[in-house]
């Protein structure tokens, strides 16, 4: 046996030099923490009471470490400021971030160790407590300083290799590693080798995140019966795993199951129904089952619970104005676009939204002069380059088509489809936009001819490239691009086709910024695409290849 | 009027743990002078204010049980970082009235697989037992045993009741002059740990005083 000396064995965490932020609702805490954190040679240390001054101090400071309290007192919790914080990226993955709970189910929320905190804190704890937690995320963030480094330029190659390293020279660290090389590997599509690091993982011991990680990529695989014995596995053995059921859900929407679906969303709703982005999808889910009770209860805790959140849209309120109207609630979304007045004022995408709304209501009541103005007014800011979501966009289509204006429906219709040629959803909402007219016949043309150039383009453009014919492939998507701009799917090939051909042919700059532009596009009109942190790194490669320095995040 | 009774004790509940890990913290700030007048009361006090939060996890664990909500999460972690740290929390609550040491025999893996918050429950408890009848030390150590994971609490008390031995060797339940709580609860957290048919298990015995061991398969 050997004795081993504490504090000696391992580096020792150098605190004076660090910045730390206390939130906590409750002025006593935070001096106590304050007190506490002093005692350990820290001398920058600021606080805040709640979400929003977190979020304004975290803009205007770099912090080493956030001890975060669960329970804040203006209607969102530590763990919407971690996600918001993260997905701004106000914060990097070097910050320690420690959530203060007073109950360990909360552990339970977070499904990636991108949203999980470093640690938990479970309320009472005393100051010895705190100093180890602190002493071992600390070291371990010191660990990882490469890892991370190089999956924030975007460089998953290195940071993949990185991640071997350390499980060689700190297996201490064995399982951290390998939780953060699982997420690595499915943001670069490679879910292979995901699925076959969970099962290593399972091997040794068969942890939630590690079945939740192999369900994932399985469905990534379209292997979703497989997926979904899994996840059934999981929420037995857990069943208060929330982020197991929103999983669920989308691998029953993959085998064509929409209202289990909806019954998953709604378990994990019920557990855990802060989370904007479950609201917004048991919301859509609903909808489309015609279940409108669900979906507008769904929508309205949506914006309910995201009042101050950077998750709603303006689309949100569309949505919730849809189900309304559609339940002939004429006043209920006059009033939920006045209740939304000030966010839907404040960008011409929400003037839009706010338009098409009024166009819906003054339509099916039948007031022709109102509805005109409405509609005159969603001209006009289109004109000026306002864009909404698709569904209110073909919401806006039908409103043209009931009033006369089947021109312009037509052409904000041939919009939408050329932009979501793949969206079998919207597709067939354009389609009963037609039907609804008796114009069916007009509508199938419409959409045929609206998508037939795009997808003979990107076809094509896709069928060159793994010819490897890059110069003309590129060509190809660049023609499509200019077709369908805001089209994911099309933008997507295009960014990737072009940096194969720099890959191939050398470096041309316009092509480079183009790529990177289309880059940037494709994260807003698909955030969190699963290509979008492939091609992110891609741009990188090229760019260190190349010797560019690329425009610095803000 | 109707009241949310659930409601409400959850709000108390959260109040009570808010006060009790202010007093804690605030308590850990308050540093000994090396006058016993007034670094006797506060180390006591200190003493007290980790067994209130002892009492309170074990009403709340309680209550889970009672709900069937004991599943313990699983996760990976360093044996030896959590024997330290709560070495270091004993020391601190014990200053220099006992010695407390740790000890990781050389084939103890560096991380084990188990509920880090339920472990350190149990073995708190165990601790602060020890820190109750020792004379002069407690050893926290890790070892296998028989590919399980071996977390043990050893003393140089008189070791425990011979009532209580035999009421855990035959996995019945017990009265003790306290509340006996705690040594149950050990029970019920090691038995929560099961992988692939195995569960874990609690081992009271006497050897040079009480030596309390949890076992993690
Ligand atoms: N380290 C120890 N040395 C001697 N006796 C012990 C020790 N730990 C526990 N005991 C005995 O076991 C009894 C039960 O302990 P426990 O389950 O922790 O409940 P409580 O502390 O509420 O009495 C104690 O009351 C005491 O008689
Ligand atoms: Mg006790």
């Amino acid at each position: 046996m050997s004795l081993i000396a504490f504090g000696k064995a391992e580096t020792d965490i150098d605190y004076s030099a660090m910045r730390a932020l206390v939130v906590d609702d409750y002025p006593g805490m935070r001096s106590a923490m304050r007190i506490a954190l002093s005692n350990f040679g820290l001398t920058k240390i600021d606080m805040s009471a709640n979400a929003t001054e977190v979020l304004f101090k975290v803009q205007h400071n770099e912090y080493d470490l956030i001890l975060c309290d669960f329970n804040l007192g203006d209607g969102r919790d530590g763990q919407q400021v971690l996600e918001e914080l993260r997905h701004r990226g106000l914060i990097t993955l070097d910050t320690a971030f420690i959530m203060v709970t007073a109950e360990s189910v909360y552990e339970k929320v977070a499904a990636t160790a991108e949203l999980a905190p470093d640690d938990y804190l479970i309320k009472p704890f005393n100051a010895e407590i705190l100093r180890h937690r602190l002493d071992g995320i600390l070291r371990r963030k010191l660990a990882f300083a490469d890892i991370y480094r190089y999956f924030a330029g975007g460089e998953l190659e290195k940071a993949l290799e990185c991640c071997d390293l350390l499980i060689k020279e700190k297996p201490k660290y064995i399982v951290d590693t390998l939780r953060f090389k699982g997420e690595l590997l499915n943001a670069m599509g490679r879910f292979e080798e995901a699925e076959a690091l969970y099962k290593q993982v399972i091997q040794m011991r068969a942890i939630p995140w590690a079945r939740l990680g192999l369900a994932r990529t399985l469905h990534m695989q379209k292997k979703d019966e497989a997926a979904e014995e899994l996840l059934h596995d999981v929420l037995e053995d857990s069943p208060e795993l929330v982020s197991a059921y929103d999983l669920m859900a989308e691998v029953k929407l993959a085998r064509n199951d929409a209202r289990e679906a909806q019954a998953a969303l709604e378990k994990g709703a019920a557990i855990s129904g802060k989370t904007v982005r479950r609201q917004q999808r048991l919301g859509e889910v609903a909808f489309a089952n015609g279940d409108l009770d669900k979906a507008r209860a769904a929508f309205s805790a949506a914006l309910d619970k995201g009042r101050h959140s950077i998750f709603v849209t303006p689309a949100d309120y569309g949505n919730l104005c849809r189900v309304q109207v559609e339940q002939g609630d004429m006043n209920g979304a006059l009033d939920t676009l006045k209740k939304g007045k000030m966010a839907l004022h404040s960008s011409p995408e929400g003037q839009l939204v706010s338009a098409v709304v009024q166009g819906l209501v003054h339509t099916k009541s039948g007031r022709a002069a109102e509805a005109g103005r409405a509609l005159d007014e969603a001209v006009r800011l289109r004109n000026v380059g306002a864009r909404a979501d698709e569904q209110s966009m073909l919401d806006l289509a039908g409103v043209c088509m009931a009033n006369g204006r089947l021109e312009e429906g037509d052409a904000i219709v041939r919009e939408v489809a050329r932009n979501a040629h793949d969206s079998d959803a919207l597709m067939a909402k354009a389609r009963q936009l037609y039907e609804a007219t008796g114009r069916g016949e007009a509508g199938d043309q419409v959409l045929k001819e609206a998508t037939a150039e795009v997808r003979r383009l990107n076809n094509e453009g896709v069928m060159l490239a793994h010819k490897s014919d890059y110069a003309a492939a590129v060509e190809c998507m660049l023609a499509a691009s200019r077709e369908a701009p805001f089209n994911p799917r099309v933008i997507m090939n295009t960014a990737w086709v072009i940096l194969k051909r720099i890959d191939q042919e050398g470096m041309d700059h316009d092509l480079f910024a183009e790529a990177r532009r289309l880059i940037e596009e494709a994260g807003r009109q698909s955030p969190g695409h699963t290509r979008i942190t492939g091609l992110r790194s891609h741009l990188k490669q090229v760019e260190g290849r190349f010797g560019i320095h690329g425009s610095k995040k803000k | 009027m109707m009241l949310d009774i659930s409601g409400l004790y959850a709000s108390l509940m959260h109040e009570v743990k808010n006060t009790l890990g202010l007093m804690s913290i605030t308590l850990d700030g308050v540093h000994p002078t090396g006058d016993p007048e007034h670094d006797a009361p506060l180390n006591e006090t200190r003493l007290l204010c980790q067994r209130v939060a002892e009492r309170l996890q074990q009403a709340l664990l309680l209550y889970k049980a009672v709900n069937g909500q004991l599943s313990p999460m699983v996760d990976a972690y360093s044996p030896a970082d959590v024997l330290g740290e709560l070495r270091d929390e004993a020391q601190a609550l014990v200053r220099d009235r006992l010695k407390v040491t740790v000890r990781i025999a050389d084939d103890v893996p560096l991380i084990w697989f188990f509920d880090r918050n339920l472990v350190e429950m149990a073995l708190v408890n165990a601790i602060h037992n020890s820190i109750q009848y020792a004379r002069d030390r407690i050893l926290l150590e890790a070892s296998l045993d028989d590919g399980a994971l071996c977390l043990a609490v050893k003393d140089d008390s008189d070791g425990y009741p011979e009532h209580i031995l035999e009421c855990v060797r035959n996995d019945q339940p017990y009265r003790s002059q306290g509340t006996g709580l705690g040594l149950q609860f050990a029970r019920l957290v090691a038995q929560a740990h099961a992988d692939r048919g195995r569960e874990g298990e609690l081992r009271l015995t006497n050897e040079d005083g009480a030596v309390f061991r949890l076992l993690l398969p």
